[in-house]
């Protein structure tokens, strides 16, 4: 029995202390946003949020969580900042097979958490371990500065 | 720019960006098992015994004696099995399937099967293989006589490796039976290619089997005709079990077994008389690997474009696409184009040095022009906008001025800029969308007023579900809001033909334009109608006859100029990416930012396979490159400085003046990286890609 | 929980380790790469003596389940390992992954590894009977083992405080993030009064462990920039003769042509 907090909620997951997070998130609490690209901590696609930092769910063994808050895709959804993400993903049209993008949209909202007006060498450092073979980067990078230039005191 | 490139929100980006989009790993049924591949641990073998552990209840074996239709895949000739039969071609050729209702427990019982194999002798240099399952030869003009007349002739062998689509989302597919009938759902591109082939597996009727797409993260190729490989496994495994059945890949089996890019090695002989090129002699290796599946229309391609943007009189042009026991290569955008024209932008920057020019001189004292004709005596029947081109990259990259300035470098740091000019033929080759594939494609419009798009190719994040209703809101007339997509599904859309080749939009695209034209005059309002469109070639083009190899292969061309800015670092044989410039012209874009986005995913991909990914075999024919820590594919850091612009041309025949557009920002990548890499290093190269250790042992004067 | 133990001081850690067959687990990162259905994992990221970054009178001690966030992030941890830190894999993988566990792991092409090698780093080891204080070096007994006992938990990594900001770092990977190093090199050099007083090199990733020879770079300790150029290419043949790469996915060859180029240039850069 490992107890975090997901998505705002308390919640209490019958998972072995061994087993890794993104299988649990997935299977146990049907949280299928978190998407599984290698499961060998290479390609970003499964990164949540754990106690504010951007980790990869496939490399994280539940024992490791117990006391944490997480987030993922589902719950980041509801908020002004993922609103603004989404604006700015939208205006340049960034999101191509979809596959990388909930990864991406955390690591954005970490780089942003961070550091509310970075470069764009900051911001490609920031989704440095998010693959995305779609879009060549550009407009993810471009997406990332507008919802920085128009966050308006969201970040 | 014109109205219909405004971009637009794409159709599938609310669902996407939320993370709320099911791909077929997110779908869990309800009595569902999970299928793993046992795969052959020989890449030539005869399997003498299986030898099974006793299975708990519930889990069992599938293999060729579950096969109820035919034991082959239909991938143009039909000479890939289902389950291996009696002998394995290569390491990872699927033997059988273990199924169950717990995934772990499918993986222990997976690895407690014992396969005895007879070894027999593996080929797994393609330049040792005895077996050519495609040969094609084609010529033009008098390339005998040119090379009997000529004061030089110069010689030089390029060769190409393996690249692996990477697709973020691994292969994955899962079936179900219902009612007699069976269902196969997921990541694919061709839904009717899956259907003809599990049909043919199963030994169905069509009508009984039902293909539909999930929303599908990635694919290049790599699920064109691969997917039906592993529909045909689950289906027959499904049949067996009665219930759904899903195999997911993981990442290393996808990155060792599933179908690549074609390596190549090319040989060109070019005549040179009086300071001009008078021919070229051309030899085209293909490794195809150990079955047919692509290789022919792979070849075909390759070969068609060999001799570049040149206009060649003389001209001759073999090619082999060969077997060994490797894993069989397929699709990948481009489809056989950067191979050649990687050989023949290098073999022309090499002529161009030993004539003591500039490449780019020599280059553009032979590019075609409209009215010109193509390698296969067809004709540009369009402009060809390459020396604007060039004039622009020039503009941007100061391309003229640097070649001459990085040359003789002495420094720690050596810089270097390459440039490559190419095209993209859009649409299947030769005859085959008017032959085989004869494109149906559908408007519903409902009751309402809103317009249902019905046609069979998919959206993989190229985005045709919002170009497909930006073309039929515009042409009708009526909010984009109103048309709408879904992902397809057999029992309801037309086969409109497979999303390949770059003719989706051009294509079927202008299909759906001419509906929407025909229903907008014949619109009746409060009723449901259905409008139907049949591809019929364009009268300009010059029909294509595969056994001589003539005609026009395409009906027309997109365009493009690349180049790229290197620095080596001398001390680690590292190479830094200063700058990658694209000009394209595909056409009218019928959406900029959905443009843009393919042109630097395209290029982005076709640097890495110039730069880093690298993927070999070991002597046992296993890959080894087989995680995303040894396939090094790039991160948002290593080409921070990708630009690209887009040239307009319309294409008369094109809807709003569309053309393909998907394939060509991959083709001229390597060449113009390799010619920077000659730049700085100061010798002639003759690889992609062209590694750290490839520049390390130049530096060291070791070849 | 079922397989693993949160454990929340040091003594509660060691007794666990001492009492039950467990695998202590850092970040995570190289762990859970091949994650093994049977471990039990004792999660030690909330044990505080293995959580700071402190300063006393001889050291700066560095605890083994910081992250490379962490020191990256911390005003007190050298320049040299802050920089090695800062390119290891991608952000995600820095949030988790520790300096204890990317020691532990036994791997020459470990990066924060290769710095506390070349800034002659000891290792605290501690078990329930006890604590042992030893250089870096001695920890290290091939591929992937190391000398770390069954009851121990490497607890803190001490750095010199002092000495360690004339330095020069490489590393060289596949591509500019998410790369496993292909060869890496670190050396710090410290002159005094015109005479060298340290010369301290390391190679990673080239060798079943990080190559460390302070016999060699003993060849310029105590000389003046002069006299080092005078032996110059004796301490090079030195070290070529040492720097023997062991058969890996990426050539031998190149590896050690890169490996002679930095130490060169490092040389170089110091006016030698």
């Amino acid at each position: 029995m490992i107890k975090f907090t997901l998505n705002s909620q308390e919640v209490i997951s019958l998972a072995k202390a061994n087993e890794r997070l993104l299988d649990v998130l997935r299977n146990e609490f049907s949280l299928t946003g978190v998407k599984c690209g290698c499961k060998e901590g290479e390609c970003g696609a499964c990164s949540v949020i754990l106690d504010g930092r951007l980790v990869n769910s496939c490399l994280v063994a539940m024992g490791h969580i117990e006391g944490s808050t997480l987030v993922t895709i589902e719950g980041y959804r509801g908020t002004d900042r993922f609103a603004a993400l989404a604006k700015a993903y939208a205006a340049v049209s960034a999101v191509q097979c979809g596959f990388c993008i909930p990864g991406m949209i955390l690591a954005s909202e970490c780089i942003l958490a961070q550091n509310p007006n970075p470069t764009e060498a900051e911001i490609r450092e920031g989704i440095s371990g998010n693959l995305c073979r779609c879009t060549g980067y550009n407009a993810i990078v471009e997406a990332i500065g507008i919802a920085a230039k128009g966050g308006q005191g969201l970040w | 720019m014109e109205m219909i490139s405004k971009s637009t929100k794409k159709k599938d980006h609310d669902a996407k960006i939320s993370g709320r989009a099911l791909y077929v790993d997110d779908h869990v049924m309800d009595d569902m098992l999970y299928g793993r591949l046992l795969r052959s641990a020989k890449a030539k073998a005869r399997i003498t015994k299986i030898i099974l552990p006793a299975l708990p209840t519930g889990y069992f074996v599938v293999d060729k004696n579950d096969v109820t239709g035919e034991n082959r895949v239909a991938i143009i000739v039909h000479d890939t099995p289902v389950y291996a039969e009696d002998t394995v071609e290569y390491v990872g050729e699927p033997i059988l399937m273990v199924v169950g209702p717990a995934v772990k427990e499918v993986e222990r019982i997976l690895h407690a099967i014992v396969i005895i194999y007879e070894d027999q002798v593996p080929v797994l240099d393609m330049c040792q293989s005895d077996t050519a399952f495609f040969n094609y030869n084609y010529a033009k003009g008098d390339i005998e006589k040119a090379l009997g007349a000529a004061d030089r002739v110069i010689s030089e062998t390029f060769q190409t490796g393996y690249q692996e689509q990477a697709y973020l989302e691994p292969q994955g597919l899962i079936a179900y039976p219902r009612a007699g009938r069976m269902t196969v759902r997921g990541s694919m591109q061709c839904p009717y290619y899956v259907h003809a082939a599990v049909a043919k597996a199963l030994g169905y009727e069509e009508q009984d089997v039902q293909v539909i797409q999930d929303v599908t993260g990635g694919a290049f190729g790599g699920k064109e005709a691969f997917p039906s490989i592993l529909a045909c496994q689950i289906a027959v495994a499904a049949k067996k079990a009665n219930r759904p059945v899903k195999v997911i890949f993981d990442r290393r089996e996808d990155l060792e077994f599933t179908s690549k890019r074609h390596p190549s090695l090319c040989t060109y002989k070019v005549a040179i008389k009086n300071g001009e090129i008078t021919g070229m002699d051309i030899d085209v290796l293909f490794n195809s690997g150990a079955y047919t599946t692509l290789s022919a229309v792979v070849l075909q391609r390759g070969l068609i474009c060999a001799n570049g943007v040149y206009r060649i009189d003389n001209l001759r042009v073999a090619g082999r696409a060969v077997k060994t026991n490797t894993v069989p290569c397929g699709a990948y955008r481009g489809f056989g184009a950067p191979q050649t024209f990687f050989a023949v932008e290098m073999v022309m920057a090499h002529i161009a040095k030993e004539m003591g020019l500039d490449s780019l001189e020599l280059k553009e004292k032979y590019i075609v022009q409209q009215g010109d004709a193509t390698s296969t005596s067809g004709k540009f029947h369009f402009h060809v906008p390459l020396p604007e081109m060039i004039q622009r990259i020039d503009e941007l990259t100061a391309y003229r001025a640097k070649r001459k300035l990085y040359q003789n470098q002495t420094g720690r740091y050596r810089k270097g800029i390459g440039m490559s000019m190419f095209f993209h033929g859009c649409g299947f080759t030769g005859s085959g969308e008017r032959d085989i594939i004869k494109a149906v494609a559908k408007l519903r419009k409902n009751a309402d007023g809103t317009v249902e798009v019905l046609a069979s190719n998919t959206d993989m994040g190229q985005g045709i579900k919002t170009t497909f209703c930006k073309i039929v809101a515009d042409t009708l007339g009526i909010a984009y809001d109103k048309v709408y997509i879904d992902n397809p599904d057999t029992d309801r859309v037309p086969d409109s033909g497979p999303t390949v080749a770059s003719r989706s939009l051009m294509t079927v695209g202008g299909l759906l334009q001419q509906a929407a034209a025909k229903l907008k005059k014949e619109w009746l309002e409060g009723k449901e109608q259905v409008i139907e469109e049949h591809f019929s070639e364009p009268d300009f083009v010059i029909p294509f006859c595969l056994e001589e190899f003539k005609g026009d292969a395409y009906p027309t061309y997109s365009w493009s100029v690349n180049a790229i800015e290197v620095e080596v670092d001398t001390l680690t044989a590292t190479t830094k990416v200063l700058g990658a410039w694209g000009i394209f012209d595909v056409g009218v874009p019928v959406d900029m930012n959905i443009i843009q986005g393919q042109m630097q995913g395209g290029f982005l991909q076709g640097i890495g396979y110039a730069a880093m990914e690298q993927m070999d075999y070991n002597e046992k024919g296993m890959i080894r490159n087989n995680s995303f820590s040894d396939y090094i594919i790039p991160t948002a850091v290593d080409v921070p400085k990708l630009v690209t612009e887009i040239l307009n041309n319309p294409y008369t025949h094109g809807p709003y003046g569309a053309k393909g557009a998907g394939e060509l920002p991959l083709v001229g990548a390597a060449p113009a990286y390799v010619e920077a890499m000659e730049n700085a290093l100061g010798t002639n190269l003759h690889k992609a890609p062209f590694t750290q250790e490839d520049t390390m042992r130049v530096l060291q004067g070791r070849r | 929980m079922v397989n693993g133990y949160q454990a929340t001081s040091l003594k509660e850690a060691l007794a666990i380790l001492a009492k039950e067959a467990v695998t202590p687990y850092g970040g995570g990162t190289d762990l859970m790469i091949a994650a093994d259905e049977k471990a039990n994992y004792l999660f030690l990221t909330k044990v505080p003596e293995m959580k700071n970054i402190v300063e006393d009178k001889e050291y700066i001690r560095i605890g083994a389940a910081c992250t490379f966030t962490d020191i990256i992030e911390s005003a007190l941890a050298p320049a040299i390992l802050k920089e090695a830190g800062a390119q290891i894999a991608a952000p995600a993988i820095r949030n988790l992954g520790t300096v204890g566990g990317n020691i532990c792991n036994g791997s020459p092409k470990a990066d924060s590894a290769l710095i506390f090698f070349a800034t002659d780093a000891k290792l605290r080891l501690v078990s329930s009977k006890g604590e042992r204080v030893i250089p870096i070096a001695e920890f290290y007994l091939g591929n992937r083992k190391t000398s770390l006992q069954a009851n121990e938990l490497l607890v803190e990594i001490l750095m010199k405080r002092t000495g360690l900001s004339n330095y020069y770092y490489k590393k060289v990977g596949a591509r500019a993030a998410l790369a496993i190093s292909r060869v890496s090199f670190a050396a710090v050099l410290n002159v005094e009064q015109g005479k060298i007083v340290a010369c301290e090199t390391a190679f990673g990733a080239v060798s079943d462990v990080i190559i460390r020879r302070a016999d060699i770079d003993a060849m310029l300790v105590g000389k003046t920039i002069d006299e080092a150029k005078a032996v110059k290419e004796d301490y090079l043949a030195a070290f070529a003769q040492v720097i023997v790469p062991i058969r890996g996915r990426i050539s031998a060859e190149y590896r050690k042509s890169v490996c002679m180029n930095l130490l060169c240039d490092f040389l170089e850069s110091n006016g030698i």
